[in-house]
């Protein structure tokens, strides 16, 4: 079954036929050539496909393009947009957070939507909120201080 | 993943009419992080969907006469995070708090984990020791069913073809009680329960009330009525001792893929402990 | 020694930390292909040992939008980088659960779904084997019955009418005289099973097979070299007819080495020539067909004297190669030739075997061989100490190798400081200091461990580099090794840069994707050979580039080439203090006087490394001049609680220290020692799960559970020892692998430290630990 949705993405406009089946991580990279989110597992485990929904971190794999309708998506592109480097893209550069960067825009959209709800967390709520984002590389110690160190910027 | 039809409708006419179509499997849909990884897997099969989160009322979390009303399309994140649940109804929002991960507590919702009904769900424990209703709603009508009455064993629940849960209704505590809900599993975060235990105690004149439910341990999250009852006795450490060991009696843990029986009903008795630890110790510090 | 470089040996930022944050890099899967491009899907064996007796694609074919089914008849010729010992779909047999039985080719992921279950396979099933001493022994099901006609290289010797694909002797000394004369003897089995890498990536391919012969396969691969010339010679394509692409890596920690899924979407591609076709392995798949760590079964025996020198060893080590050997070989060889571990022993008996089992192939894995057998390694060191009243740090001390030493092959141990290394982690834990544990029910101790590790490769893997100018003097790198987020690039850009004379700013690492038309060639990115290997070949490119730069200028100035120097981008005379700027000259050369002429044009420079100095060693004896290049070694210290009432571990700090000859990168060194540390953490609680039918059942990442954010030590201290390696670029070695070798034993020596109990087989799982807890006395 096709629907045609109308929704923002990346505060753009966008108007999309999309089947019932497909989620929106896919409809996103094959629709949207939007493949700076990833796909690690497509079970709702690795976060990897992290984006923002109405400014919620939700995993894009778990979610069925159609209910998109109307709704706000952010994705790792709209990070720079203006140009610049968001202060979450700089302290993770800054701090080597990245190694093989499959994680990293699962990783920056969790933060960027997890710092919105809770500007100045502890290092141990930045650890809860980022659990459901794995990483093989980098032990996560640097993305822990990069998240950190991006909050008191974005605060 | 096999296609689909996906409907959402507005209204309860339209949504039983989709429900009953004929001929047709037709599964509720909301939070869709039980959902797409079963359809993914060929586990559930299904002609279409319909999406329950614009009906009426399955969006709404407030307080009635009856008490706490959490609609059934409301997200794990916004009953843990809930002033209004964690008021009175705290050991729910633990176990609302304690489902998978940020992003997977954004989308699943109180209903999914109640239909799904996996033995190691994080939200029915508590639901039990509120003594909670579940309310169910179909073409014919609406029911409600208390919440040890729901589940009928693993991955079963009363709810039949054509009907949509529509929410749980759990009545007020009485006032100064204390709950804890206390999840066993391999790793710290995201992860499913090997062990889950829920406690709730509550004065009753000069005396406390005491429940406790076990998650994973069982077909379905089970009462221990035994342990309880020594808890109401006293709750000093040897009462906290034997009403571990009887709430171990009671559990019928299984061997899996995650844990052994032996290792669970270990468990069962240590993270009893812990449970009704924890709660005395809120209880003393005054929540 | 002052660091008087200017790029080398400096933390500078990451060369592709940029491109990586914002999204924009591409990985194989974020390549478009258009609307052309076909799905391909695997069908794989439910069976863990079976004849093929029938494959039936016709209802499949039948399906509309399947366009074509491949499986075995289409590959005959076998495949295999030691050892060929596999076909790239199975002829005749099938010899684990998951094994890839055909391929179909469809114009949707949906329909190529539904097209594998109208795929009809009968099976006459065979006894099956899992465990790998069982299936060395006489009589044990037999999985590859020709294994005597395969062809091997001649550095690995199987033993044909058995299972074993490699028997990897070492004699040295002798073991049965020593034995009288130890005071303290510990013997004992400890084993693992299989686990994975789990790179966040999954496996992912394209090949296209044009209708002209040409055939380009883009793959998620740290082996594109080694990838063209397997698949090449299996199916017959001309090497240079065959184009390899790779991209940056999304995680491979050598799963995405040798050969997987690869060749299979290769001739899947030749059934539908001219269109593109993709075969992405979901997470299942990962687990149940893409490659493991093998498991071992290690028999150890270990003897000391009464001043705690070690006097004997002897040691069995079975590793269960899966199905396939092909790569597995070597890492029982690697295993064979440093099976005692980073210690001084002057009577060894080693046996180190790579054995068919009806499991998952078993191949390259961070650390090949030495994190199997440091397991138990590190724990009989530790309960030797124990037994002879001696400190575990002392005992290490007292017997680890040191530069010079003749170690367990007859080489001489190259430059390194074990010592230095174990001194720094145990002052870094607090070594001697008990210290309290952080709340009631939580018992705390900590443990050391050690380690050392060769590069494992072939005698003759080579390495090469070009470089080439832009008019602006930027210069262009072009390599054949990957970025699979070690940091390599930024490495060679650093070694260009420093030997150039011109800033990091100015290189331009032409490298992603690699690609085997235009990038010169490189062995494989594996054996954390890239700094070294691929280094040396980079120093070497540079060092012709700027022969060539000074050559032309020495001409220009009349000058001594010898009083030439670059500096910064501009070449500089310390005789006549003259300077020429890199800009243009690099392109256009330099007039001579009046323009009579011109000197130089464009430079490009081109180096190679490849060790010339490795040789054979002794079938029987495993004795030679030189079994390796040299090996990296280091020390890890853990600090750990139990709770006593689950029996879950909670790592509280590690503290690493490697020698890894000269940090380029000081600070990329110290990422990969804090990635290595939780890496080594989750593998010691990580293990494939079979059923009695040989399938592995927690294949998901619901229940293969890897360490998260909330798992990782809050606490990991990174030291960096730099004792110079004689054949590296600046002194440097490699350190990926190593990061992560030792860190189970060291957390089983620290749970043996906090409540006196030891744990013979991995995963540390909290029910191992409670029920071991229980059965001690220490819970009730």
């Amino acid at each position: 079954m096709l629907h045609e949705i109308t929704f923002t993405v990346n505060d753009e406009p966008v108007t999309l036929a999309v089947k019932s089946h497909h989620t929106l991580l896919r409809v996103l990279r094959e629709q949207l050539g939007l493949t700076g989110t990833k796909i690690g597992c497509e079970n709702g485990e690795c976060g990897a496909c992290t984006i923002l929904m109405d400014g919620e971190p939700v995993n894009g794999c778990m979610v069925l393009a159609v209910e998109a309708d109307g709704h706000k998506i952010e994705t790792v592109e709209n990070l720079n947009k203006s140009g610049e480097l968001h202060p979450l893209q700089k302290a993770f550069v800054e701090k080597n957070a990245i190694q093989c960067g499959f994680c990293t825009p699962g990783m920056l959209m969790m933060a960027k939507g997890y710092l919105a709800r809770n500007p100045h967390p502890t290092e141990d709520e930045v650890r809860q909120a980022i659990v459901g984002n794995l990483c093989r590389c980098t032990g996560y110690i640097r993305i822990v201080d990069a998240i950190l160190d991006a909050a008191k910027e974005v605060a | 993943m096999q296609p689909f039809d996906y409907y959402k409708p507005k209204d309860f006419e339209e949504a039983f009419h989709l429900m009953n179509m004929p001929g047709k499997t037709v599964y509720p849909y909301a939070g869709g992080t039980d959902f797409i990884p079963m359809s993914r897997d060929g586990f559930w099969k299904c002609d279409a969907v319909v999406d329950v989160k614009a009906l009426p009322g399955l969006r709404e979390i407030k307080e009635t006469p009856d008490g706490l009303f959490v609609g059934a399309a409301i997200r794990m994140n916004e009953i843990a995070n809930s002033d209004l649940v964690k008021s009175h109804w705290d050991v729910l929002a633990q176990g609302a708090g304690s489902v998978g991960s940020e992003q997977i507590r954004n989308r699943a919702t109180l209903g999914g984990n109640l239909c799904t009904a996996s033995p190691c769900a994080d939200t029915p424990p508590a639901l039990y020791v509120l003594n909670a209703t579940v309310i169910i709603r179909n073409a014919q009508g609406e029911r409600k069913v208390a919440i040890a009455d729901f589940f009928k064993w693993v991955r079963q629940t009363a709810v039949q073809n054509g009907d949509i849960v529509v929410g749980v209704v759990i009545p007020r505590p009485a006032a100064g009680a204390f709950g804890s809900y206390v999840k066993l599993s391999r790793r710290k975060g995201s992860d499913l329960s090997l062990v889950s235990v829920a406690a709730l105690t509550f004065p009753n004149g000069k005396a406390a009330n005491w429940r406790l439910a076990l998650g994973a341990v069982a077909p379905t999250p089970i009462r221990t009525p035994a342990a309880e009852a020594i808890l109401e006795e006293s709750s000093d450490e040897a009462h906290i001792e034997l009403a571990a060991k009887s709430a171990a009696d009671t559990s019928k843990p299984i061997s899996d893929v995650r844990a052994s029986e032996t290792y669970r009903k270990l468990m069962v008795a240590n993270m009893t402990k812990r449970a009704v630890r924890m709660t005395l110790s809120r209880r003393e510090k005054g929540g | 020694m002052a660091n008087d470089c200017t790029t080398v040996g400096k933390s500078v930022p990451r060369i592709d930390a940029a491109e990586k944050v914002t999204g924009a890099v591409q990985y194989v899967d974020d390549l478009q292909f258009g609307p052309s491009l076909l799905w391909g899907k695997l069908l794989h064996s439910p069976h863990a040992h079976a004849l093929i007796k029938s494959i039936n694609a016709s209802r499949a074919l039948a399906l509309p939008g399947v366009k074509a089914v491949v499986s075995g008849k289409d590959t005959p010729k076998p495949i295999g980088l030691y050892l060929k010992d596999r076909t790239i779909f199975p002829v005749d047999r099938v010899r684990f659960v998951g094994e890839p039985v055909a391929g179909v080719v469809a114009t949707s992921e949906e329909i190529a779904e539904q097209a594998l279950s109208l795929i009809e396979v009968k099976y006459e099933l065979l006894p099956a084997v899992y465990d790998p001493y069982e299936a060395a022994q006489p009589g044990a099901p037999l999985l590859h019955p020709d294994l005597g006609k395969y062809e091997v290289v001649n550095f690995i010797f199987p033993e044909p009418g058995t299972n074993i694909s490699e028997h990897f002797k070492l004699r040295k000394g002798n073991v049965e005289a020593a034995w009288p004369q130890c005071s303290a003897i510990i013997e004992d089995i400890y084993s693992l099973p299989q686990i994975q890498h789990v790179p966040i990536e999954p496996h992912v391919a394209v090949a296209r097979w044009d209708k002209d012969g040409q055939v380009t396969l883009w793959a998620a691969s740290q082996s594109p070299f080694a990838q063209r010339d397997l698949i090449a010679q299996s199916l017959d394509i001309p090497h240079g007819n065959l184009r390899v692409i790779a991209p940056y890596v999304g995680g491979g920690f050598g799963g995405k080495a040798g050969i997987s899924i690869e060749a299979n979407v290769v001739v899947m591609a030749r059934a539908v020539k001219g269109t593109p076709v993709k075969v992405r392995m979901t997470r299942e798949e990962e687990f149940l067909n893409t490659n493991v760590r093998q498991s071992l079964f290690g028999r150890y025996k270990i003897g000391v004297d009464k001043e705690g020198n070690l006097l004997a060893m002897e040691v069995a080590y079975y590793f269960g190669g899966g199905g396939y050997n092909e790569y597995g070989t070597n890492i029982a060889r690697a295993a064979g030739y440093s099976c005692t571990g980073p210690y001084d022993c002057s009577n060894v008996k080693g046996d180190s075997h790579c054995v068919y089992t009806n499991t998952q192939i078993g191949s390259a894995m961070r650390g090949f061989g030495m994190p199997e057998i440091h397991w138990g390694l590190e724990q009989i060191m530790d309960r030797l100490a124990d037994q002879i009243g001696m400190d575990r740090v002392e005992f290490r001390k007292r017997n680890c190798v040191r530069t010079g030493d003749t170690i367990v092959t007859g080489m001489k141990m190259p430059n390194i400081d074990l010592v230095k290394c174990i001194d720094l982690v145990a002052r870094g834990i607090g070594w001697g200091k008990k210290e309290a544990a952080t709340g009631l029910n939580k018992c705390r101790g900590k443990g050391i461990a050690i380690m050392w590790k060769a590069p494992a490769m072939p005698p003759n893997p080579g390495s090469s580099a070009i470089i080439r100018f832009n008019e602006d003097a930027t210069a262009n790198v072009f390599v054949g090794g990957q970025e699979i987020g070690q940091g390599s690039f930024t490495v060679m850009a650093q070694i260009a840069a420093e030997t150039l004379g011109i800033p990091y700013e100015s290189i331009r690492m032409t490298v992603n994707p690699v690609d085997t038309r235009y990038s010169p060639y490189e062995w494989q990115t594996v054996a954390s050979r890239l700094t070294w290997s691929m280094g040396n070949a980079v120093k070497a490119a540079a060092e012709d580039a700027r022969f060539k730069i000074l050559d032309t200028v020495a001409k220009y100035w009349k000058e001594d080439i010898k009083d030439l120097d670059i500096k910064d981008g501009v070449v500089v005379s310390y005789k006549s203090e003259r300077e020429q700027p890199l800009k243009k000259m690099v392109v256009y050369g330099l007039p001579n006087e009046n323009f009579e002429g011109w000197q130089g044009g464009p430079i490009v420079g081109s180096g190679k490394f490849m060790p010339t100095y490795v040789t054979n060693l002794d079938a029987e004896t495993g004795q030679g001049t030189r079994a390796v290049v040299h090996y990296t070694v280091g020390a890890q210290a853990v600090d750990l609680e139990v709770d006593t009432e689950t029996g879950v571990i909670e790592v509280l700090k590690i503290v690493s220290a490697y020698d890894v000859g000269k940090a380029i990168n000081p600070d990329l060194v110290l990422t990969q020692i804090e990635g290595g540390a939780v890496h080594g953490m989750s593998s010691a609680f990580e293990g494939y799960i079979y059923n009695d039918k040989g399938l592995m059942i927690n294949h998901s990442l619901v229940d293969y559970k890897i360490a998260t954010s909330m798992d990782a030590p809050r606490k990991i201290q990174g030291e960096i020892v730099e004792s110079a390696v004689e054949d590296g670029p600046f002194g440097a070695r490699g350190v990926g692998e190593h990061v992560m070798v030792q860190t189970a034993p060291a957390m089983a020596n620290a749970l043996a430290d906090a409540l006196g109990i030891r744990i013979n087989r991995l995963p540390l799982s909290a029910e191992k630990v409670y029920l071991a807890m229980l059965e001690k006395g220490i819970v009730k």
